[in-house]
């Protein structure tokens, strides 16, 4: 479970996130769309604990981002928007880097790897140095070590960005299977189809103000909009 | 727990040819130097040792030849086949052919050409020409060609001194003024200089072996854009920082090791001692040499992966390490214009402190056990401090994110 109270951060003059708030339940898939440069990175990178907010407060099942940064990002997983790998090092060396990191055992890593091998469809890159992967198959290992300690909460920013379908697809149903064991996933976007596709809650940010939250039926009822691309053209006009 | 990033990094760096490669290929790099610049010392030191003069005509100065064998010269008669000229008292142009072909051919350096009429004159108190044919581009016979010039006039200086003695003149009188030579720079002090080399080596092969890693683990990490993802983990920036630290780390102290061992291996291939050096490492010394070196393989990377973190991508980082390059430079330099002897303070100076400790060390002398630890000591707070700088640069928004 995320929770975001009257976040604020600013880089010199300019507001990056104004008094954000929203709620990220667990068993949902919560996605946060905006235009690029509306705040979503900046949220959630204050959100898995690299950013310090100016004001306000972030909390992750109960735990202060800012006062237990470390605490906090035990209990998430994160994709960065940065998907650097290590050319010298193999997929599987990736992941089993960032579960020792997590302090995990060593007979319960290897299982967790090979089970996400499976999940992910990777077994033919698992012992390929990552150099020359394609942008899918780099994906896949960070999203593997992302999900390698099984967190409770997952936070991902623009997650399928630049992917092929078959990818995206898979990512797709690994994220209703999170969702059904109810973990708590917060992702960022600004493809509406994307967000319409996998979202239960959407949230609404523009110029770092969130301008509506809700699910898509409810977004539709307010802008009198059945597609969310009018109604979030509706949206952000107003904001 | 900072183990598990060392390890990762370790395993990286050794699949990278090229941090593999400064590795290797500088600690072979000094030794391999010293070897050869030694070699060439003794080979010339052993040279004007033992001269032996190619002579043309011995039988016609049997008192100068007496003279120069008294003094180390080895006589080596040589006979001419040319014809002579039978109506001058000099070689014949035919001869002297033989001669300078024997000398472009390198069958000799220098010969020595003493006339028929040597004896003859020298005996009716006149002078005579001798001539020294040389080739005097080859470097190598100078030193030589040098010590027979000089004994030739010396023994003309006796038996001018003599000559004037007979006849009742104090020789005093012909010679108001006489330069006595005392040459310094002897071949030991030369060696000395070139062990001098030595620390110099051993503290660039902490720099230069370290630095591969250092850079990929810091400029190299945010060039990939890795450095935000490893972020996100539950791991504290300062234990982030000492993995990547002690990565390099070891391969700055291997290439210590490296040039260490290899250095004596080639010092004790050199034959020393015929140079007048006695250079005798045991173990004891070694082991000295060896806990004075290594604060400097944590010292080293430290201000890498310090630079490293401040810069963007490789580009940056070597810009700016090429700088950094140039401080080992500074104690050895310090030492050569430095005239007085080691002083308390210069114990808290990075790399200094070590530099005398080596040059003790190179040159036989044992250095006293508080030096010893001043200078480890304050090289580890240095670098802690260093490290110290580089977590909390990596705390930067700025450095995280870009």
């Amino acid at each position: 479970m995320i929770e975001v109270q009257n976040l604020t951060k600013s880089f010199k003059d300019l507001v990056a996130v104004d008094g954000v708030g929203f709620h990220a339940r667990n068993g949902a898939i919560t996605g946060l769309l905006g235009h690029n440069g509306a705040g979503k990175s900046t949220t959630l990178r204050i959100l898995y604990g690299l950013l310090k907010a100016d004001k306000g407060r972030a909390m992750v099942d109960g735990i202060d981002v800012m006062t237990e940064p470390l605490k906090a990002q035990a209990e998430i997983g994160v994709m960065t928007d940065a998907h650097g790998l290590n050319p010298r090092l193999t997929a599987r060396e990736h992941i089993e880097y960032f579960a020792r990191l997590r302090k995990m055992e060593k007979t319960e890593i290897q299982r967790r790897i090979d089970e996400l091998i499976v999940t992910l469809d990777m077994s033919e890159i698992a012992d390929r140095r990552a150099e020359g992967f394609s942008q899918g198959e780099k994906m896949k290992v960070c999203l593997s070590r992302s999900l390698v300690h099984d967190p409770q909460n997952l936070i991902m920013d623009e997650p399928t960005n630049g992917l092929d379908v078959m990818t995206t697809r898979s990512v797709r149903s690994i994220l209703h299977k999170l969702k059904k064991d109810n973990k708590c996933i917060l992702l960022s976007s600004h493809i509406m189809q994307e967000i319409s596709a996998l979202c239960d809650e959407i949230i609404v940010i523009a110029d770092g103000k969130v301008l509506m939250q809700g699910t898509l039926d409810e977004l539709a009822r307010r802008t009198n909009e059945s597609d969310l691309e009018e109604a979030f053209m509706k949206i952000t006009r107003q904001g | 727990m900072w183990s598990i990033i060392t390890r990762k990094e370790l395993k990286d760096a050794l699949r990278d040819r090229r941090a593999l490669g400064a590795l290797l290929l500088f600690p072979i790099l000094g030794p391999v130097m010293i070897y050869f610049m030694f070699n060439m010392i003794i080979d010339i030191a052993e040279e004007a040792g033992e001269v032996s003069l190619p002579v043309i005509g011995a039988q016609y100065a049997s008192d100068l030849i007496d003279y120069l064998e008294q003094n180390g010269i080895e006589i080596e008669t040589v006979n001419l086949n040319a014809a002579a000229n039978p109506d001058s008292d000099f070689y014949s142009n035919a001869q002297l052919e033989e001669i300078s072909v024997a000398i472009s051919s390198r069958r000799f350096d220098f010969v020595l050409l003493i006339p028929e009429k040597f004896d003859e004159l020298i005996g009716a108190s006149r002078s005579s020409n001798i001539e020294l044919h040389m080739e005097s581009t080859r470097t190598t016979a100078a030193p030589k060609i040098g010590r027979v010039d000089g004994l030739i006039q010396a023994w003309g200086r006796e038996t001018a001194a003599l000559r004037l003695i007979a006849r009742g003149v104090n020789p005093a009188v012909i010679a108001p003024v006489n330069v006595v030579r005392v040459d310094t720079a002897s071949q030991q002090s030369r060696v000395q200089s070139i062990l001098g080399m030595v620390p110099f080596f051993v503290i660039m092969a902490a720099f230069v072996c370290g630095m591969g890693v250092a850079v990929d683990v810091t400029a190299g990490e945010r060039e990939r854009k890795s450095l935000e993802p490893l972020l996100v983990n539950p791991v504290p920036r300062y234990t982030i920082v000492i993995g990547k630290w002690m990565a390099a780390v070891v391969f700055s102290a291997v290439g210590l090791v490296l040039v260490m061992i290899l250095n004596f291996f080639s010092l004790s291939l050199v034959p020393l001692e015929e140079v007048g050096i006695v250079f005798n490492v045991g173990s004891l010394e070694i082991i000295g040499v060896l806990v004075t070196t290594l604060p400097l393989a944590l010292f080293a990377p430290s201000i890498q992966i310090f630079v490293g973190i401040f810069a963007k991508s490789f580009k940056d980082a070597q810009a700016y390490l090429s700088f950094i390059m140039m401080l080992p430079m500074a104690p050895f330099f310090f030492n050569m214009l430095n005239t007085q002897d080691r002083e308390f303070w210069m114990n808290f100076v990075p790399m200094l402190g070590q530099h005398m400790l080596l040059t003790d060390v190179v040159r036989g002398e044992t250095p006293e056990i508080i030096d010893f630890l001043l200078a480890g000591l304050s090289l580890l707070f240095y670098s802690l401090l260093f490290v110290y700088g580089a977590s909390q640069l990596m705390k930067r928004e700025r450095i995280i994110f870009s």
